[in-house]
């Protein structure tokens, strides 16, 4: 949901200095509602009518908090509301249990890096709604056993955890990976079936934390728990802050104690598969209506002026081509950009109008003369020149050229890559390359564009003006990329 | 930067060649970053994204071939570690920005901040962070408040090297050390926020004729 005004924080404080720096620091970002103790905050929470972006705790003494109600409250009924911890000296024994009973979501060291926090607390305001998946109970048999990644440089332990770990039970199964680089490749091979990784930090060539990084991109589903013996505090704050990381695990690793920690990242893997998924479909199935409703305004917004000019079911047959094309899957980015944003309605109406104007120019100009191949190249090269699409009257053939000229560009092509074949009756023009074609009016879109919509305009002229020159055009859609093909009746070339 | 952390390999998408090459010699001058490709069109961007191998992706949302938010949301599939800085030709408001974020895209500076904002939500993004800055908001004060707080020795310094007087010759006019020159340099660079000589005589120049800020 978007953010109306500024994004309101609760902060709960010890320490009057720490509000009045914390005000300092923020007061223009936020709007801050501040209490010295946790039961006027936690009935704050409680009874507002739209949560906060965030709630900040500054303590005197960070350790007294890990029965806080106030982040208790926070994480068993506001999971979207983000839980900041600042303090001056975090140990590494509290950040470890504090996410163990995910009671922090993240923590900054003092003096704290105010344009860090910011971010955080604008983002956790922006996306409200994603909140954090419900734990899923296992489905028996579904699928091969999940597995999980243990990364660290010191193989001869791992192997003896991961047996360990195999004897103990038969939920899952356990991969090493002695490198970063390893885990990586083995993740490339593994075919999704990796659930966890657990990676120690200080390896040779990629550290743990850039895996996880990198993790949290390519394979968002993938639970991340990082592991070290070094109790680096600093990376520990970056891992949960940045690389998110389920949970820190310090070393020596205990095969009963890791038992139970995988046990609970498995399920939160599922959660995560499962919320991805349902998201995924939903905003599938809610595009599809979205998609039907552009297409029935489309269509009768544009058949009036283009099948008049062009003749019957010109319009229909350009939308049936369109929707041969494949484009990327929505997403609730797509979804917001078509409920929120007046995107369906200037969709329509700018490509309406981009339309009528072309079409205008057309109607009002004389008949074209028998075409021929040189002609075409003519028109061809003339159009290339015309940097800009000009108001003056076109003919069809110019109006043809100029449309093939945009989609060719937009491919990064140019009138070299046309095959061009006359025969006696006939010329037929067919790029040599598939053209890109990565948006269409049919697509999933965020926004109208200069490009996409002179890409759709030039894609329907090209109906229109094969039409009116006695010829024909056919389309087939692939991924992100149509093949067409143009037929226009024609003469022999005239002899010297 | 955190110990061990790799070069920044960037990719910069950006039609017009002379928007393309100041942000390119302004970024250039951080050293661990690299750059691995660049090109004016959407199309070439993709194309040419497998063999580059980029970290980061710089790319302006009013391409001329493509829009460059759709070419973005290939890229990212293409690459899914990518990270996507959008340049928008106007500033964002708070429901596009939640689109964005939606979108994949890592963080979106407007055509009318900064350039230091630029180049610090470029570090911010590098390992795959979303990064939104007070991007509504003027900053309270900026370079102006940092200026007038300044003590009236380093105003008079930061005067003197904004008119590209040799260090050796503030030292003569003040009657001090080039040593104490160079300290009170740094503490003004350190104040302004600034990390180089040509930010303080832009800023500079642009205070004298009342345009700062």
């Amino acid at each position: 949901m978007a953010i109306n005004g500024a994004a309101e924080v609760i902060l709960r404080y010890d320490d009057e200095h720490d509000r009045e720096y914390f005000e300092a620091l923020f007061g223009n970002d936020f709007t801050i509602q501040s209490f010295t103790s946790d039961q006027p905050a936690r009935d704050h929470l409680c009874l507002s009518t739209k949560p906060p972006a965030a709630i900040v705790l500054i303590p005197d003494r960070p350790d007294g908090h890990l029965q806080s109600p106030l982040l208790a409250e926070a994480r068993d009924h506001h999971p979207g509301v983000l839980k900041i911890l600042m303090g001056d000296a975090i140990s590494l024994n509290l950040l470890v249990t504090l996410l163990d009973d995910q009671l922090i979501d993240r923590c900054f060291e003092q003096p704290v890096n105010a344009d860090m926090v910011r971010s955080h607390v604008l983002t956790a305001a922006l996306t409200r709604g994603e909140a954090s998946p419900s734990p899923v109970p296992e489905q028996a048999g579904a699928g091969a056993r999940p597995a999980i990644l243990i990364v660290d440089d010191e193989p001869t332990a791992t192997r003896y955890l991961a047996r360990q770990l195999e004897r103990m039970q038969n939920q899952f199964r356990v991969l090493c990976a002695s490198s970063a680089e390893e885990a990586l490749e083995t993740l490339r091979n593994a075919n999704g079936d990796v659930a966890v990784v657990m990676t120690d930090q200080r390896m040779p060539g990629m550290h743990g934390k850039e895996l996880l990084d990198e993790l949290r991109q390519s394979y968002p589903a993938i639970v991340r728990i990082l592991t070290s013996a070094w109790g680096e505090v600093d990376v520990a704050l970056d891992a949960v802050n940045e690389g998110r990381i389920f949970r820190y695990q310090k070393k020596p690793w205990n095969a009963g104690e890791l038992l139970a920690l995988f046990r609970k990242a498995l399920a939160r893997h599922r959660a995560l598969v499962s919320a991805r998924n349902s998201s995924l479909s939903q905003a599938e199935q809610q595009f599809a209506e979205l998609r039907q409703q552009r297409h029935a305004r489309l269509l009768e917004h544009l058949s009036e002026p283009v099948d008049r000019l062009a003749g019957a079911q010109v319009t229909a047959d350009f939308l049936d081509s369109l929707a041969t094309i494949r484009t990327l899957p929505a997403l609730p980015s797509h979804l917001r950009a078509s409920r929120e944003t007046p995107l369906e309605h200037e969709l329509v109406r700018d490509f309406g109008d981009l339309v009528r104007r072309q079409l205008d120019a057309l109607e009002r100009s004389p008949e074209a003369a028998p075409l021929n191949r040189s002609m075409f190249d003519l028109a061809m090269a003339n159009a290339s020149e015309a940097s800009t699409r000009s108001a003056a009257d076109q003919t069809p053939l110019s109006a043809l050229c100029q449309s093939l000229t945009i989609l060719l560009t937009a491919s990064g092509l140019n009138h070299s890559h046309l095959n061009i074949e006359q025969d006696d009756t006939s010329l037929g023009v067919t790029p040599a390359s598939a053209l890109h074609m990565y948006s269409h009016l049919l697509a999933p879109i965020t926004r109208l564009s200069r490009p996409l919509l002179e890409q759709q305009t030039a894609l329907l002229l090209l109906h229109v003006t094969a039409r009116l020159l006695g010829g024909g055009i056919d389309v087939a859609g692939g991924d992100q990329s149509l093949r067409l093909s143009l037929r226009l009746p024609a003469a022999p070339e005239p002899e010297f | 930067m955190l110990a061990g952390q790799r070069r920044l390999r960037l990719y910069v998408t950006i039609g017009q060649r002379l928007l393309r090459d100041s942000l390119l010699f302004q970024i250039l001058l951080h050293d661990d970053v690299e750059l691995v490709g660049e090109s004016e069109t959407g199309v070439d961007t993709l194309n040419r994204l497998h063999t580059t191998r980029p970290g980061v992706l710089l790319i302006e949302e009013n391409l001329q071939d493509n829009d460059g938010l759709t070419i973005a949301e290939h890229a990212l599939t293409l690459n899914p570690a990518l990270s996507v800085l959008l340049i928008s030709d106007t500033p964002v408001s708070t429901g596009r920005m939640a689109i964005y974020l939606e979108a994949g895209i890592k963080a979106v500076v407007s055509k009318h901040q900064p350039i230091q904002e630029l180049i610090k939500t470029l570090f911010y993004i590098r390992g795959g962070q979303v990064y939104v800055g007070n991007w509504q908001h003027k900053p309270a004060a900026g370079a102006l408040g940092a200026f007038e707080a300044l003590s009236g020795r380093e105003r008079e310094v930061a005067q003197l090297m904004a008119r590209r007087t040799p260090v050796r010759d503030i030292a003569g006019q003040l009657g001090v050390s080039c040593k104490t020159v160079h300290s009170y340099k740094d503490r003004i660079f350190v104040k302004m926020g600034f990390e180089r000589l040509p930010e303080l005589i832009l800023f500079m120049q642009r205070h004298q004729h009342g345009a700062a800020e």
